[in-house]
Formats: structure tokens, C-alpha cells, sequence
């Protein structure tokens, strides 16, 4: 079923929505603090009114060519995860009454593919991307280290 | 009228009520003719039932108005006070239990109460078995709680009689407004050590601030801010902190299980319920704990009659105590069972390919129990549905290395086995060295930590593929922090490495790092999704200058 209320953004060159209930934020770039062990689209950790949240470009998780662009911030719901994603813009809030059409994807991470004024938007599920995240985390951990090697 | 406002209220009265309940009836098991546990539990069940009735909780009703009916029976001679009314008993607390957790979820009970009432009401004991008394005692499988009121040593604890159960009933009465006391919601506490937390780190900030400044009268302030954020810090954490009793029912009854499962006779003593810990570690030890002293009844007590002809009493004796010095917590879980080998830890160890035959003379005994821990361990000879066959113990480990605290296993063949976990009082506020690893710097808790050391070139050993080096006699094998965690190798061009040693996989290891930053005092954050998965970080916390590091979980990383 489709929210009531849409946040459309781009990234790579694509359009995406969450729906507006579980973003609680848009922030400008901020700084970000890098740390190890997670793959490469985990950019660092932000401080976000005290929560230490995890900054992800969306564009590098997807696995999409990304794009030079300073991109906004739109943090997740802080009941829902400690996440942010990194974005190349953010557009509007779209209304469930303008859109015109929606069709299934094949991709699990999106839960339809909607026909809107501003064109085809992919409206991604948030539950899947972290349950996506979280499982890449756990493929991503540390092999039982040897000691032995400086 | 809308009761909903009472919810959380009764959900927290009535769980007070059910770890009230299952307490006495563990306890009747050792007195069955104390009549003021009697009358204690009846009053218990009947307070259940009332509060649920007001509620309109039909279910919980029901089950409580069984089990208040039964205790009636029992409290008028009808029914003596056997294992068979304590099953039941427990039963009507696990049910209520379940029914609790769909009330708080505010969804349809899931569990049916099925015959439950009807078993309760038709109840009667079985007869008694003529068997000759020797045969009799091995039979029987028992579990003894001795709550203890106050602190007192082990050896102690065994020789004094338990308060009479309606004191102790009297005690565990829900706190009410009454007596000097208020109810407060757990949120609000969260929030109040956060904000103190938060203090915690801008007090970091101000330090850095008054450094770059090199203000007399900025530092003289900020010195006495920190001694005032300190006793603020102590105070909340007081607040936090709940009695150990909070979880030690299911230790009881856990026991109380494995005993009957697997025929054994026990003897379980539990001192210092009264100790306080804080309440985010407390839900965080029931299962360590559980597995700890499951381990100890399957594995470590002998049976009945090989412990006789061991010259044992029959009745083996496990003892779960909880003390606290100063800012430390210990558990200490004793069985008076049959002890572990070192060597045979050891040459288990090397038939597995843990260790070489060369490894395995280097450990010392102390090193070759901590062999327990390692993921698949297991020297146990029979695999038992009970508590499984060794696996769990690195679990165990893991878990009280991320709650900052440390494990330890002495044991001596034949004599038995202790197995003591230290914990921090708080988990909140740590002290973590920091250091810096590629570009990025990650925090250590300091108690993960033995020494650091700043080691030559020079002092490095190659023996076969492994690096070492020489710290107390002991040849220490060396890692690169930088290498587990996937980051480019350091290269120390003035040819001394910085490292801290720390022990993993129960033998001490030198993890090199590119720089060792210091220590500071950090406010804990905890991990949301997704982090929250990642192996090997513990949680999050921000630096004087406002940096976030992450703060490494060893346990998890090596």
C-alpha cells in the first residue's frame, strides 16, 4: 500500500522515495567521523542531536556510479534505525493523490515503481535496506584474525 | 472507564509479584511446612488476581485464581506442599508471564490456558513410592535456595537457616508512594544518565578548550565541574542500579531444571541478591549466567553414587554469589563437582588443531582452562539435551567482555570449579585508551587491556609464520589492529610499534596499532540499526573535541 506521503530524492541520477513518516530529518553535509571494518559506503558516523548515526551513500550501497555533489543528509527516524543516507538532492513531498500509476519491481528493496509528475520514482523499502545492511554487516566481519602478522 | 494510563503500573506490580511467587515456591521446596510462605504465596496469587480482575485481563485471571485456589488447598491441609504443587505452581508463573508480555505488546494473548485450571483443581499428590531409603535419596532430585539477606562468604552461606519466607515476601512488596519512595519510568532514568553522559563529554571538551588556552582560573572551574559531574554520575548510577534478585528467580528455577533432568541431587545457594547492578547489564547476564550454572549442574556435578565413592556427599553444591567492592562487581559461580584437568584441556585442544604441541607446552594451567572459551571447545564426553555439550562458554565470554568485564576459571580436578565474572558497576561511563589505526581512531575499554608496551623491532620474533615477543618469560604472539580491521599496515619508520596487550582466546596477544592516543572517560552510546550487528564494536562515544570513535568489542573483533 502506498503512504499517504512520499520524500522524493535523487541519487545517481535516479528518483527514490522513503516514505515521509520514517525520515525525520534533511541535513545539509555535515561532519562525519570514518570508522573501520564496514564496506565502503559507510562514510563514518555523524552526531545526530546525540545519537551516533551511520552516514551511507545510498548511491555505493545500490551499487550505482555516484556523483561529485556535496548531496543532502536524510536521516532515518531515530525509532526505526541509527541511519542516515547520503543523497544527491532532495525534492518534494509528494502527495499519494498525484500519483498516477505503480507497478511492482523486481528488486526486493523496492516496493513499487510509481508513475509521478516528476517521473518514475522507485519507492524503496526501508525495513529491506536495513535488513540488507545489518546482513552485510555480519557477511562483512572480521575472519578469526590470526596473531601473527604485524 | 480508560484503564490504560494503569498498564504499565500493573505490568510492573504484577511481575514483582510473579518473581515473589516463584521465589517462595522454590523456597517451600526446602520448608514445605513453613506456613507464612503458605499464607505468602496464597496472598500473592490472590494480589495477582485482584489486579488483573480491576484490569479486566480475564486470562490472568483465570490462571492466578487457580494457583490462588490451590495454595488455599494447600494452606488448609488438603494438599501437602509436594514438587508436584511447585510444578504447577511455576507453570501458573511462566503462563502469566507470557500473558504479561501479549498485554504489554497490546496484543491478543497468544498463549491458551488450556486444562491449566482444571489440572490445578483436580490436583492431588502422588502416592508415596516404598523404596529402600538408600535408593530413595538418589532418586530425588532437589534444588535448595538459601536467600541469604545479607552479604556473607560463601562458606558461610551454606550454614545459615533461610528468613522466615513471609519476611522475605514482606520485603518484595511492590514500593509504593508511602514509604519515602516513587515510582519512576525506566525512560526517564535512561534520560538522566544520557544528559549526564552528554555533561560527561562536553566536561572532555572543556578540557581541551582550557589546554589551548592555558587558563588557570578556566582549569580551577573545570576541576571542580568534573568533581561535581562525578558525584552527579554516582548518584544516577544509584538510581539505575536494581537489586540482583531482579533476575536471580530464574537461576533458581533454572537449576531447579537441570537437577531434575538430569537426576541429580543440588544444593544451590544464591548470597548477595540484595547487591545492586545496573539495570541495562542485569537482563544482560541472565543468560551467561544461566549457561554457566546449567554447564555446572550437567557437567560439573558428579552423580550421587560416583560422588560417594569419591568420598563426596551425595548431594553435589553449587553456589551463585554476587559481592561488590567499590566500583567492581563479582559473580562467582562454585561447584564443589568434578573439577577440570589442564593437561586434558590441553591435548584436547591440540587434537582439535587449536593448538601445536609446542602451543600447548607453553600455556600455563590458568591459560589452558580458559581453552573453554574458544568457539567449539568441548572436552565433555556426552552431548546432553540439558545445556548442550560445552558450546556456549565463548558465547559466554564474549558476552561479559561487552559488558566490560572479565572471566576467569579456576578449578582442581576432583575438587571442583569456580567461575568468576568481574563486571564494571555501570556500563555507561568507561574508561577506553584510545588509539589510532589508519584514519581512523577506535577506543578500547581500559579493563580489556593489560598493559601497553612500546616494543624495538629488535624484540621481534619470528617462529615459523608468527611474529613475537618476549613479555614476562611468556612469548607473546603479536596483531596488527590494522589488519583485522581491513586497513592499510602501519610502518613505524623510527622502528618502535606501539601495542597494547590484551588476551584473547584465553592466552595474551599484542595488538599493534599505528598510535596509542590515551586514555579518556567515555559516555557509552549504544549502536541502532544497522551498526548494531557489526561484530567487534561495542558501541559508540565522542571525544572532547566533539570526534565520534568507535569503541572496539576485543571479544568479538579476535
Amino acid at each position: 500500500m502506498t503512504p499517504e506521503r512520499l520524500l522524493l530524492f535523487s541519487a545517481a541520477r535516479q528518483l527514490f522515495a522513503l516514505n515521509l513518516q520514517e525520515v525525520c530529518e534533511v541535513m545539509e553535509p555535515q561532519q562525519c567521523y570514518p570508522f573501520a571494518g564496514a564496506p565502503p559506503h559507510y562514510q563514518g558516523l555523524i552526531n545526530f542531536h546525540g545519537n551516533l548515526t551511520a552516514l551511507v551513500d545510498l548511491a555505493g550501497y545500490l551499487r550505482l556510479p555516484g556523483r561529485p555533489l556535496p548531496g543532502k543528509i536524510l536521516v532515518i527516524d531515530t525509532r526505526l534505525a541509527h541511519l542516515a543516507l547520503k543523497v544527491d538532492a532532495v525534492g518534494s513531498i509528494l502527495d499519494a493523490a498525484s500519483i498516477t500509476g505503480a507497478s511492482s519491481h523486481e528488486d526486493p528493496l523496492t516496493e513499487a515503481l510509481l508513475d509521478t509528475p516528476q517521473g518514475n520514482v522507485r519507492l524503496l523499502r526501508l525495513e529491506t535496506l536495513l535488513t540488507g545492511l545489518e546482513q552485510e554487516l555480519q557477511q562483512n566481519a572480521p575472519n578469526n584474525a590470526k596473531p601473527g602478522g604485524t | 472507564m480508560d484503564m490504560s494510563q494503569y498498564k504499565a503500573l500493573f505490568l510492573s506490580e504484577s511481575r514483582e509479584y510473579l518473581r515473589t511467587i516463584a521465589e517462595q515456591v522454590v523456597a517451600l521446596e526446602q520448608s514445605p511446612g513453613e506456613r507464612s510462605a503458605v499464607d505468602a504465596l496464597f496472598r500473592g496469587a490472590h494480589s495477582l488476581k485482584g489486579m488483573a480482575a480491576s484490569m479486566e485481563y480475564g486470562d490472568v485471571v483465570v490462571v492466578a485464581h487457580s494457583m490462588e485456589d490451590l495454595m488455599a488447598r494447600v494452606r488448609d491441609g488438603a494438599v501437602p506442599f509436594d514438587a508436584g504443587v511447585a510444578d504447577l505452581l511455576l507453570e501458573g508463573v511462566d503462563l502469566i508471564d507470557v500473558l504479561l508480555q501479549d498485554v504489554e505488546q497490546e496484543r491478543p494473548s497468544t498463549l491458551p490456558t488450556g486444562d491449566y485450571a482444571q489440572r490445578l483443581a483436580i490436583y492431588t499428590p502422588a502416592p508415596p513410592k516404598a523404596a529402600p531409603a538408600d535408593q530413595a535419596e538418589t532418586q530425588v532430585s532437589a534444588v535448595e535456595a538459601v536467600p541469604s539477606p545479607a552479604p556473607t562468604t560463601p562458606a558461610a552461606a551454606a550454614d545459615i537457616a533461610p528468613p522466615p519466607a513471609a519476611e522475605a515476601e514482606k520485603a518484595k512488596e511492590p514500593a509504593g508512594e508511602a514509604g519515602g519512595t516513587v515510582r519512576v519510568k525506566t525512560e526517564l532514568l535512561d534520560h538522566l544518565i544520557n544528559l549526564t553522559g552528554e555533561l560527561v563529554t562536553n566536561k572532555q571538551r572543556l578540557l581541551t578548550i582550557a589546554g589551548e588556552l592555558a587558563s588557570p582560573a578556566l582549569n580551577d572551574a573545570i576541576s571542580e565541574t568534573a568533581k561535581l559531574l562525578r558525584s552527579l554520575h554516582d548518584e544516577v548510577m544509584k538510581v539505575r542500579l536494581m537489586p540482583f534478585e531482579a533476575i536471580s528467580d530464574r537461576f533458581q528455577r533454572s537449576v531447579r531444571s537441570v537437577a531434575k533432568k538430569s537426576g541429580k541431587e543440588i544444593h544451590f545457594e544464591l548470597t548477595g541478591r540484595e547487591i545492586g547492578l545496573d539495570r541495562g547489564m542485569l537482563e544482560q547476564l541472565v543468560d551467561p549466567l544461566n549457561h554457566i550454572l546449567r554447564n555446572a549442574v550437567d557437567h560439573g556435578i558428579e552423580e550421587s553414587g560416583e560422588r560417594e565413592r569419591g568420598g563426596k556427599p551425595a548431594r553435589g553444591t553449587v553456589r551463585l554469589a554476587v559481592t561488590r567492592d567499590r566500583d567492581r562487581i563479582q559473580i562467582t559461580v562454585r561447584d564443589d563437582g568434578r573439577g577440570m584437568e589442564p593437561a586434558t584441556m590441553i591435548a584436547a585442544a591440540i587434537a582439535k588443531g587449536i593448538l601445536t604441541p609446542e602451543e600447548g607446552e607453553l600455556l600455563s594451567p590458568r591459560q589452558a582452562l580458559m581453552l573453554s572459551c574458544i568457539p567449539g571447545f568441548s572436552t565433555a564426553k556426552e552431548v546432553t539435551d540439558i545445556s548442550g555439550r560445552g558450546v556456549g562458554m565463548d558465547a559466554v565470554n564474549a558476552a561479559i567482555q561487552k559488558l566490560g568485564g572479565t572471566l576467569g576459571i579456576e578449578s582442581e580436578p576432583g575438587v571442583g570449579t569456580t567461575i568468576t565474572l568481574r563486571l564494571p558497576l555501570t556500563i555507561a561511563i568507561i574508561h577506553a585508551l584510545v588509539v589510532q589505526v589508519g584514519q581512523v581512531k577506535a577506543a578500547i575499554p581500559v579493563n580489556a587491556v593489560q598493559r601497553t608496551v612500546e616494543l624495538s623491532r629488535r624484540q621481534i620474533e619470528t617462529m615459523g609464520k608468527r611474529q613475537m615477543f618476549q613479555l614476562d618469560d611468556e612469548a607473546i604472539p603479536l596483531l596488527s589492529l590494522n589488519r583485522v580491521l581491513g586497513l592499510p599496515l602501519g610502518r613505524f619508520p623510527d622502528g618502535i610499534l606501539p601495542l597494547f596487550v590484551t588476551e584473547a582466546r584465553g592466552r595474551r596477544v599484542g595488538i599493534v596499532v599505528d598510535r596509542l592516543l590515551g586514555q579518556h572517560e567515555l559516555f557509552v552510546k549504544q549502536l541502532g540499526r544497522p551498526l548494531s550487528k557489526m561484530a567487534g564494536v561495542a558501541g559508540g562515544a565522542t571525544l572532547g573535541d566533539g570526534e565520534i570513535v568507535a569503541i572496539l568489542d576485543l571479544a568479538g573483533l579476535l
